[in-house]
C-alpha cells in the first residue's frame, strides 16, 4: 500500500508541477496557431507571479486573479501593436518585453516599493503582511466520488481550483480551435494569412485576440505558480518556465489537448528533480538535477527535429511573418 | 473638401538614408527615457533624481572609468552577437557563453595556481583563449543543432543559459570553492598575474583597448574576408548561399563558434577585470544587454563601443541609486527594455513613411 501512497504522490507532484506548463501553453498554443511567436512568454509569467503576489496580500485571491490575467493582457497587447500593426520581428520584441517584465517584476517587489503599492491598494494592511515574502495558497479541493478513484483520484481531483481551470480551458479551447468557425479563422491566419483575408476573415483582428489570450493565460500561469504551487517570492523565480513552454507548444504539435500530455511530462521531470534530491541524490550540489528541465527541453525539441517525425507535426505556416496586404 | 478625418497611410520607403536612420534612433532613444521617466513616477520615484545619478557617471572621470569596466563584457558579447545577428542565427545564449567563459578562465587560473605548468605572464594569454574556444564551442553546439537539424536556435540558446549559469553555480559551491573562503561559495582570488589592468595599470585601460582591437578584428572579418562575406551572405538569404556554393552548415557553425567565442572572451573580463575570482550569479546580465548593444548600434562593430558603454554607466548608475536612493536594481533594467522597446518601434518608422493628408 505504502507503493500506491507514493505513485500518487508523484503523480499528484507531476500535475501540480505541469499545470504552470499547461496554463502556459495553452494561451500559446492560440497565439502560434495565429501565426505570433510570444517570445516574451517568460517575462508575462513573472510578472503574474509578481503581480499575484502583492495583490493576493492586498486583496485576496480573487482580485489577484483578475489584475494579474488584466496585466499580461496589457503586455500581450503591447506585443501584438508591435509584431502585428508595426509588423516588427517577433523574436526582438518578445525578448524585450521578456527583459521589461523581469525588471518591472523586481522593481514592484523590492521592499520599498512593494510597501507603497500595498498601503494604497489596502491603507489596513498590518505590519506583517507588509513585508511578507509569502501568500496564503490557494486550497485544494476534493471532488465528491472522482477523488475516491485509486491511484489517479488523488492526483487529478484533489487539486485547487486553478488545475480544475485548466482541464476545462484544455478541453473548450481543443473545441473552440478544431470544431467552431471561429477556431477555423483563427488556424486559417496563421497558415494562410492572405487566403484568409481574401475569405473576409481580419488577419490583425485574430492576431490581435490571440495574442492577449496568450498573454493573459502566461500571465495566468504565473499566478497559478506563485498561488497554486509554490507561495514563496523569489526573484526570476519562473526560471525559464515561460520558454520552456515554448518548447511545450511544439511538442504538443499545437493542440491544446495534447499540450496535456507535454504539461505533465515536465512537471514529472521537475518533481523527480526533487524526489531525487530527497533520496540524497546530489544533497550537496544539486545543481545537476536543476539542470534537468533544460536538457529534456533541448532533447525534445532535437528529437522533433528529426526529418520524419518534422514531416508529421506541421508548423502553422506563416508562424512568426507579418502580414501586410501590400 | 476638406474632411474632418485626417488620411493616415503608411508607406515603405524603398532605402533608409543614414540621415534618417540616426535621427530617427536618436528620437526614440528620448523617448523611451521619457517613458522610463513616467513609469519610474507612476511608482512614486523621483525621475529627475534617478536621470541625475545616471547623467552623474558619465560626468565623473572615476565612474566614467567605471562605466568602460562594466561595459566591456557587453561590447565584447555585443561585437559577438552582431556576428551571428547578420546571419540570421538568433543567438540568445550570450549570457550562457559568458558564464562558460568565466568557467574556462577561471579553470586555467586554478590550473596554474595548482599545477604552474606555464610562465606567470603567459597566464592571461591562456585564460582568454580557453574563454574563448568554451564560450564558442557552447554556442556551436546550438548552430551546428541548426544547420544540420533544423533545431530552433531561440529556444537552444535559452535553455543553454541556465544549464551554464547552474554549472558555475556547481563549480564554486562545490569543487571549486576556495578552501580558505570560510566556506562561502567563492573561488580563490586571482593574483595580480591573472587580473585585467596589469600591465597598463588600470583594467578600463586594457578594457577600452581590447575593445578597440576586438570591434577592428570584426569589422575585418565581416568586411575583407571571404569568410565574412559568407557569412553575410547566408544571413541575406541561404538560398543564395546554396547557389553560391557556400556550405550554409559550414559559416553557420564557424560563425556561430567565433559568435559565442567572444560573449567567452566577455566572461573572462568579467572574472579577470572585474571581479577578480568566479562566484555564482557573477554576471547581472551582461549577455542579455548585449542584445541590447547590438542592436542599438545597428550591429556596426564601431558603433557598439559607445553604445556599451552607455549601457556599463547604466549598471554602474543602477549600483548608485541602489544605494543613494534606495531604489532597486531593477530600476534600470526596466530602463535598459524601454530602450530595447523603442529601437523596436523606431525600426518601423525606418522602414515606413508615414503620411497624413487631409483630403
Amino acid at each position: 500500500m505504502a507503493d500506491v501512497a507514493w505513485i500518487e504522490s508523484v503523480l499528484s507532484g507531476a500535475v501540480q508541477a505541469g499545470t504552470v506548463y499547461l496554463l502556459a501553453s495553452l494561451g500559446e498554443v492560440y497565439a502560434e496557431r495565429s501565426g505570433i511567436l510570444n517570445l516574451g512568454l517568460e517575462g508575462m509569467m513573472i510578472l503574474g507571479v509578481a503581480v499575484s503576489f502583492i495583490f493576493t496580500n492586498a486583496l485576496g485571491h480573487g482580485a489577484a486573479l483578475l489584475v494579474t490575467m488584466l496585466v499580461g493582457g496589457l503586455i500581450a497587447l503591447i506585443l501584438a501593436f508591435m509584431a502585428v500593426s508595426l509588423r516588427l520581428n517577433q523574436i526582438v520584441v518578445g525578448l524585450a518585453l521578456t527583459l521589461f517584465g523581469l525588471g518591472l517584476s523586481g522593481f514592484i517587489t523590492s521592499a520599498e516599493i512593494r510597501k507603497g503599492i500595498l498601503l494604497s491598494l489596502n491603507p489596513n494592511l498590518s505590519e506583517a503582511a507588509l513585508v511578507t515574502q509569502q501568500a496564503p495558497k490557494l486550497p485544494n479541493i476534493a471532488i465528491p466520488v472522482l477523488s475516491d478513484i485509486p491511484l489517479i483520484g488523488e492526483p487529478l481531483f484533489n487539486q485547487n481550483i486553478l488545475v480544475y481551470l485548466s482541464y476545462i480551458l484544455a478541453i473548450v479551447m481543443w473545441f473552440v480551435l478544431f470544431r467552431t468557425r471561429f477556431g477555423l479563422s483563427l488556424r486559417s491566419v496563421g497558415e494562410n494569412p492572405a487566403m484568409a483575408d481574401a475569405m473576409g476573415v481580419n488577419v490583425y483582428l485574430m492576431r490581435y485576440i490571440a495574442t492577449v489570450i496568450g498573454g493573459m493565460l502566461g500571465a495566468l500561469a504565473g499566478a497559478y505558480l506563485f498561488i497554486g504551487y509554490q507561495p514563496f517570492w523569489q526573484e526570476g523565480m519562473t526560471q525559464g518556465r515561460g520558454f520552456i513552454s515554448l518548447a511545450l507548444v511544439i511538442l504538443a504539435t499545437w493542440s491544446p489537448l495534447r499540450a496535456i500530455l507535454g504539461a505533465y511530462l515536465f512537471g514529472g521531470v521537475e518533481v523527480l528533480q526533487f524526489r531525487l534530491q530527497l533520496l540524497g541524490v546530489g544533497a550537496q550540489t544539486p545543481q545537476f538535477l536543476l539542470m534537468l528541465p533544460y536538457l529534456v527541453t533541448i532533447a525534445t525539441l532535437t528529437l522533433l527535429s528529426f526529418e520524419g517525425v518534422k514531416k508529421r507535426i506541421g508548423v502553422p505556416a506563416a508562424l512568426a511573418t507579418p502580414y501586410s496586404r501590400e | 473638401m476638406r474632411s474632418a478625418i485626417p488620411l493616415i497611410r503608411v508607406q515603405r520607403r524603398l532605402e533608409v538614408p543614414r540621415r534618417v536612420s540616426a535621427a530617427v534612433s536618436a528620437f526614440f532613444i528620448l523617448l523611451s527615457f521619457a517613458a522610463a521617466a513616467l513609469i519610474f513616477e507612476l511608482m512614486g520615484v523621483s525621475s529627475v533624481a534617478t536621470f541625475g545619478v545616471i547623467a552623474s557617471v558619465f560626468t565623473n572621470p572615476n565612474l566614467l572609468l567605471q562605466a568602460i569596466l562594466r561595459g566591456l563584457p557587453i561590447g565584447l558579447a555585443a561585437l559577438g552577437l552582431s556576428i551571428a545577428f547578420r546571419m540570421n542565427f538568433w543567438n540568445i545564449g550570450a549570457e550562457g557563453q559568458l558564464y562558460m567563459g568565466m568557467f574556462a578562465a577561471t579553470g586555467v587560473v586554478l590550473l596554474h595556481e595548482y599545477q604552474g605548468l606555464i610562465a606567470e605572464p603567459l597566464v592571461i594569454v591562456f585564460m582568454v583563449l580557453a574563454s574563448f574556444v568554451a564560450g564558442g564551442l557552447y554556442c556551436a553546439l546550438s548552430a551546428a543543432l541548426k544547420a544540420k537539424m533544423g533545431v530552433n536556435e531561440v529556444l537552444t540558446t535559452l535553455m543553454l543559459n541556465y544549464i551554464a549559469i547552474l554549472f558555475v553555480d556547481f563549480l564554486v559551491y562545490g569543487p571549486w570553492r576556495d578552501p580558505k573562503g570560510f566556506n562561502f561559495p567563492l573561488s580563490i582570488q586571482f593574483p595580480d598575474y591573472a587580473r585585467l589592468g596589469f600591465v597598463l595599470g588600470s583594467p578600463s585601460y586594457e578594457g577600452l583597448a581590447m575593445l578597440l582591437v576586438v570591434a577592428f578584428l570584426v569589422y575585418g572579418l565581416m568586411r575583407h574576408t571571404t569568410l565574412g562575406f559568407e557569412m553575410r551572405v547566408v544571413g541575406e538569404s541561404p538560398e543564395v548561399a546554396k547557389h553560391a556554393g557556400i556550405s550554409y552548415a559550414k559559416a553557420l557553425i564557424i560563425g556561430g563558434f567565433i559568435s559565442g567565442g567572444l560573449a567567452g572572451i566577455a566572461g573572462f573580463s568579467v572574472v579577470s577585470g572585474i571581479i577578480g575570482r568566479l562566484r555564482p550569479r557573477a554576471s547581472p546580465g551582461y549577455g542579455y544587454t548585449a542584445i541590447i548593444v547590438a542592436f542599438l548600434a545597428l550591429l556596426n562593430p564601431w558603433l557598439i563601443i559607445p553604445a556599451s558603454i552607455f549601457f556599463g554607466g547604466l549598471i554602474v548608475a543602477g549600483d548608485l541609486i541602489q544605494a543613494s536612493l534606495k531604489l532597486p536594481f531593477a530600476a534600470v533594467q526596466i530602463f535598459q527594455s524601454i530602450i530595447f522597446l523603442f529601437i523596436i518601434a523606431g525600426e518601423f518608422m525606418k522602414r515606413y513613411r508615414i503620411i497624413v493628408s487631409w483630403r
